[in-house]
């Protein structure tokens, strides 16, 4: 028999993985689309988070209304910042240009400025402590099942999460967006040829990636009932090892390494002190950049 | 002394005397402790953002860690002061070799990686080497901080002046700067930046790039730490905070709005980010967004930073290298 113990730390690990999963794939969809990493994507969660408790402190709407709120406002997030950080830096469509060094670090350091700026007028607007949350929405309600003890909200992170990658997964099998998406990741070139309108593409990609991250913020936000203007950095560094592990651009791989991710660093907790946490996800990025720079689950890809 | 001489050696006396007599007397009449602070502030962070330049705008590997090394220089030298009694004279070359060793080891394994993925690794070092400052406390006393109490002690004379620091930091940041210039307008300097343009054609040329790029590295995180150790005797107090990822991307920032490739420009970058949110200072502590400002608008406006790198090297051959100009006496091509 295993010990509760482990079981426990195990639910935790798979509330985490999801969470993570959430933003890897909104990383995962961007970077397959402009082939750039969008460092804001952490400031995106922050900013679910702040829409989701500012929502409870005006009206204290139901939670599925909280979720949708969250959600309109991850998309406008992701709209915005395409059009400010990115847009301004795709002048030339042709391959080179697009697959260019001095492209890629543009956007890089251009949404890396954006990140700071929204961090910090975050910080300006609500201070930089811990925002208070009405009680009664936390989601950590304790719920016994034998030996264990889980928490309502690991059960409602698991369930929003599998809901939200099965229509991830849905919308690009099946929708003519997950196609036009899937066609411009491949080739963009490519795909402009064909009469696809890749701007259109890459700016709902934007806003679908967006989405996924502002509701794992605000999900991790009433998770833990801390939301503070510096939460977005840390699950986005992890959600890019997740990226990086699953092989860039594989969204099932994304999803396997952010859970690998999360137990790792749940479990990590029983052989040292939590403070050294963070150190696991720095080494799993350090190991697959080194010895696995593939990816796990990746295709072959250029050199990294 | 021929005109040329006196030609090139004008703008090196120029800064010299600002830096030497000028500022000194400003600072004197002023006598004010927070001047003393933003200068020298402004004087290690040119230091940091030149050492940043060479191996991100000149040997073109990004990297987003810088703050780390920086901060394992100040850790080095404000543990050996105050731990173990080990003075300035010998704690500041052993923070600058002890960041040197660690970049040695960090960058074994991570050289092999180009463009976005290196980037990503030197973040993910800069935040382990920030977890170790901040969690091993036994050593590094965690976040309390660590404070040095001792002033810098030259060859047994202890220099504890506001004005004797100050000249200790402007001597040791003039010279490694000038180091760092001598290397970057060398051969060396065209060999590190054929790596930026292409490093597969570099290599197949015959230059060996991985060596040049971990030396580069090394060379950079050692002016890093010595950096470091400056920024622990000027301000006698430091803690993991000033060394997190914000710092190192207020470095980079300083290279990015100066230019990528210009060593003047860096400087320019890191007085423009220091003294600008100082001189706002009375809006509120607006630093980091202005810092994500200036980035922003540099990046979109003028992407090749306020000193791009063809003006820069056009503005050294002139000013610094005599070697270039129309001199019987000296070699007419090529850097010295």
């Amino acid at each position: 028999m295993i010990d509760p113990y482990y079981l426990q730390q195990l639910t935790i690990g798979i509330s985490l993985g999801m969470v993570y999963a959430l933003m890897a794939i909104g990383f995962t969809l961007i970077f397959g689309v402009l082939n750039v990493v969008n460092f804001a994507h952490g400031e995106v969660y922050t900013i679910g988070a702040f829409a989701g408790i500012m929502a409870i402190a005006a009206f204290g709407p139901p939670f599925l209304v909280i979720v949708f709120i969250v959600l309109a406002v991850g998309a406008l997030a992701g709209f915005g910042l395409e059009r400010l950080a990115f847009r301004p830096f795709r002048r030339f469509s042709d391959e080179a240009s697009l697959k260019s060094r001095a492209m890629r670090e543009a956007t890089l350091m251009s949404s890396l400025a954006m990140s700071i700026i929204a961090r910090e007028a975050m910080e300006l607007l609500f201070g930089s402590e811990f925002q208070t949350i009405d009680i009664s929405y936390l989601i950590n309600k304790p719920i016994e099942l034998g030996p264990v003890t889980i928490v309502n909200g690991d059960i409602i992170i698991f369930v929003v999460s599998v809901l939200m990658l099965g229509g991830l997964q849905w919308l690009l099998k099946y929708s003519s967006i997950g196609l036009s998406i899937r066609a411009v990741s491949n080739n963009p070139l490519g795909a402009k040829y064909v009469g696809i309108n890749t701007d259109r593409t890459i700016v709902l990609t934007f806003v679908i990636g967006s989405m996924m991250g502002a509701l794992a913020g605000i999900l991790v936000g009433l998770y833990y009932g801390a939301v503070f203007p510096s939460m977005g950095f840390i699950p986005g560094v992890k959600a890019f090892v997740a990226m990086v592990m699953g092989g860039l651009s594989s969204i099932p791989g994304a999803v396997i390494a952010a859970l690998v991710l999360g137990v790792a660093e749940s479990m990590s907790t029983t052989f040292v002190s939590s403070v050294w946490a963070d150190m696991v996800a720095y080494l799993f990025l350090i190991v697959t950049l080194v010895f696995f720079p593939q990816g796990l689950f990746g295709a072959r890809r250029e050199r990294v | 002394m021929s005109k040329d001489f006196i030609q090139s050696a004008g703008l090196k006396l120029v800064i010299l005397a600002v830096l030497f007599v000028a500022l000194p007397l400003l600072l004197v009449s002023l006598d004010k402790g927070y001047i003393y602070q933003v200068v020298m502030l402004a004087l290690i962070f040119s230091l940091l953002a030149v050492s940043l330049q060479l191996v991100t705008g000149i040997a073109g590997l990004l990297h987003l860690g810088h703050a780390a090394f920086y901060g394992v220089g100040a850790y080095i030298a404000a543990l050996a002061g105050a731990d173990y009694g080990i003075g300035f004279t010998l704690g500041l070359p052993l923070a600058g070799l002890g960041a040197a060793a660690i970049a040695f080891v960090v960058a074994l394994p991570t050289m092999r990686l180009v463009s976005i993925y290196f980037a990503v690794a030197t973040l993910g070092i800069g935040q382990m080497i920030f977890l170790v400052l901040q969690n091993w406390v036994e050593v590094t006393k965690g976040p309390n901080g660590v404070s040095l109490f001792s002033g810098i002690d030259l060859f047994g004379y202890t220099v504890d002046s506001e004005l004797g620091i100050y000249f200790v930091v402007a001597t040791i940041v003039c010279i490694s700067i000038w180091v760092i210039h001598r290397l970057s307008h060398s051969y060396y300097g065209n060999a590190l930046r054929s790596l930026r343009e292409d490093d597969q054609c570099a290599d197949a040329m015959g230059i060996n790039t991985v060596r040049l790029k971990i030396e580069s590295f090394m060379i950079s995180s050692f002016f890093a730490g010595i950096a470091g150790a400056l920024w622990a005797y000027t301000t006698g107090y430091i803690s993991p905070v000033d060394f997190d990822f914000a710092e190192s991307i207020l470095i980079l920032a300083m290279v990015v709005v100066g230019g990528l490739g210009s060593i003047p420009g860096a400087i320019i970058g890191a007085l423009l980010l220091i003294l600008l949110p100082e001189a706002l200072r009375g809006v509120g502590d607006m630093r980091n967004i202005i810092v994500g400002f200036v980035l922003f608008f540099s990046i979109l406006f003028l992407p090749k930073g306020l000193f791009g790198e063809v003006p820069a090297l056009n503005f050294i051959r002139r000013q610094m290298g005599a070697a270039w100009q129309d001199n019987p006496d000296k070699q007419k091509v090529g850097w010295k």
